[in-house]
């Protein structure tokens, strides 16, 4: 081995960790400038950070908040979080400064957060009520809960068009009328939460016979219940896909369903101010439940993006320029 | 309350919005046949790929940034640890372990756990990541070093060699190939393990899946799966080609000794 070929190999070693480095410090530089200017527009006017969950009608409604703020002169950008359990903490912190929120799922939420898992239910059918319990929960966190709108994403259970057509199904009432004994494809705390297993037994007298832990809403839910594995999926009022799978909702006739109804939520601290109370609420006074139907089966069936869903139909409403 | 669920595309709650739905509604499904299969939800669409080509460069770049920074730095880290792990045994046993308990946290706890500490931000998929690289790092530098015969330090003592100079010069060429073997398992897992970052958002590739899979979404799915796996062996061949430069020793000789392997090598790299 010559001396001049180990000396370049060595040269050519020390240039790779060099730019290994390099890059490691642009990476990380970033990361941290990111990080503070994250924490530094705590306190100010300017970025507005808005915190998204990973399902389509958040990820929509958070492109609306994003454009409706930016329109107003805010600096908006979209942050992502996998769910509640890490976005609220964040809002709480200021890490991110809005969420579009549902009512009596964030009461509730806050509830179990403050007064434990097993705390007496605050939310109810009743939005104001709702909003009312959901207000002095969020605000010893620092939160804002700014006005509730008409549009709402409530749980709801849908069953196949031929099992409804089969047993003469409309509502959940008629379903209880029925007799049939169903399995139930939801998360594994439906045996537990009022509105659903126990709700179904006590309000409908539906007979559940278990419950198949497949999510809510989930594809594989919908699919268990095409498939006939289960006949009643556990899914919401929003959801656009329910064609797709050949189900129909039931109707809750007896009220079972909290007021779910869509708000923004914001960090009392960073994003208290009227202009964005403003912006927002210009938003939440036209949005109704079907529109996030069709603004979910715009993502959801006809796989158009949520940035110009969003976007169209802000300028459709006329709360956007084109 | 009712919700009416035969809602056409067209059917807008108010009047306000134009009665033609192909035009506002439709910017880019619009385009006459490409789209079908978005609607279909085809698990390969070209039209998915015509479409979110800029998020999907985004996400790779992404991906390949917390890829990169991740094993980079936990080679900065891993190296000393395993220096200290070789000169002390008793160190060596508590590094080893230690690396090897951060190894067993699961990804999701790991990142839900670290989120408090840097708050949403692109560290905390890094810091884990690197935490997860580190076991596989120290072990490999550490075995790399283990390796090197006694009599060729003793050589190097004799011909005057320090232990910095024993340690650049002559342990670290001979550990090479199985410090390479370690960054390039190191960077096959991690690239794989960015995606759980999406549950901060920083998932690079991975906010693709979730994302699709949460809207059952297959051409997202798919497409975001397949470039992960692609950057995984792309990733590990680049690697694997700078250790063959480096480690020409190794390669069994063919053709003259000078020339030829230096073109070789540069190509390889190229």
């Amino acid at each position: 081995m010559s001396s001049t070929s180990r000396g370049a190999r060595t040269a050519l070693a020390a240039g790779t960790v060099a730019a290994l480095a390099a890059t490691l410090a642009a990476c990380g530089g970033q990361s941290l400038e990111d990080k503070g200017a994250a924490h530094g527009k705590g306190g100010g006017k300017g970025e507005i950070v808005v915190g998204s969950a990973v399902f389509t009608e958040s990820k929509v409604l958070a492109q609306m908040y994003s454009k409706l703020l930016g329109a107003a002169g805010y600096d908006a950008r979209i942050q992502t979080l996998d769910n509640r359990e890490l976005y609220e903490p964040a809002l709480e912190k200021g890490q991110i400064d809005v969420v579009p929120e549902y009512a009596s799922t964030l009461a509730e939420f806050l509830n179990a957060k403050t007064n434990g898992a097993k705390a007496k239910p605050v939310a109810s059918g009743d939005i104001d009520k709702t909003v009312t319990a959901l207000k002095k929960l969020a605000g010893p966190r620092g939160l804002k809960v700014l006005p509730a709108g008409a549009a709402a994403d409530q749980n709801a259970f849908a069953v196949t068009t031929e099992f409804a057509a089969k047993h003469k199904l409309k509502t959940l009432s008629d379903l209880g009328a029925s007799g049939q004994k169903v399995t139930l494809a939801a998360g594994e705390e439906c045996e537990t939460r009022p509105f659903c297993k126990p709700g179904l037994e006590r309000t409908y007298g539906i007979s559940v016979a278990g419950i198949d832990p497949k999510g809510v809403g989930s594809p594989s839910s919908k699919q268990a219940v095409k498939d006939g594995t289960d006949q009643v999926v556990l899914t919401t009022t929003t959801d656009a896909t329910l064609d797709n799978f050949g189900l129909v909702l039931l109707t809750d006739d007896k009220k079972l369903q909290n007021a779910d109804n869509v708000l923004p939520v914001v960090n009392a601290k960073s994003a208290g101010d009227k202009g964005i109370e403003a912006a927002l609420g210009k938003l939440t006074d036209v949005l109704t439940t079907k529109d996030l139907i069709t603004l979910n089966r715009k993502v959801d069936a006809e796989r158009l993006k949520p940035e110009e869903v969003a976007q169209t139909y802000l300028e459709a409403k006329g709360l956007l320029k084109k | 309350m009712s919700v009416p669920w035969s809602l056409t595309a067209a059917a807008w709650p108010s009047g306000q919005v134009p009665a033609d739905p192909g035009g506002p509604w439709l910017p880019q499904a619009a385009a006459p046949g490409g789209a079908d299969c978005l609607v279909a939800n085809d698990w390969i669409c070209g039209a998915y790929l015509r479409t979110r080509s800029h998020e999907l460069l985004a996400a790779t770049v992404q991906h390949l940034g917390i890829t990169a920074a991740s094993v980079a730095l936990g080679l900065l880290i891993a190296f000393p640890l395993a220096l200290l792990a070789r000169r002390r045994r008793a160190v060596a046993g508590a590094v080893l372990g230690l690396t090897t308990v951060l190894y067993t946290i699961p990804s999701l706890a790991m990142f839900a756990l670290l989120t408090p500490v840097f708050g949403v931000s692109v560290a905390v998929v890094i810091t884990g990541l690197v935490l997860y690289s580190l076991t596989i790092l120290v072990r490999n530098i550490l075995a790399g070093l283990d390796a090197v015969p006694a009599e060729v330090r003793e050589a190097a003592r004799g011909m005057g060699y320090g232990p910095a100079r024993m340690l650049f010069g002559v342990e670290l060429p001979l550990a090479l190939p199985a410090v390479v073997a370690g960054i390039r398992i190191a960077t096959v897992s991690t690239v794989a393990m960015t995606t759980i970052g999406s549950v901060v958002g920083f998932g690079g590739l991975g906010n693709l899946i979730a994302s699709g899979l949460q809207g059952f979404f297959k051409a997202e799915v798919l497409t975001a799966s397949v470039l992960c796996v692609l950057l995984a062996v792309a990733a590990d061949l680049l690697l694997m080609a700078v250790q063959r430069m480096l480690t020409p020793w190794t390669r069994p000789r063919a053709g003259s000794r000078s020339g030829g392997r230096r073109t070789r090598a540069t190509k390889a790299v190229a």
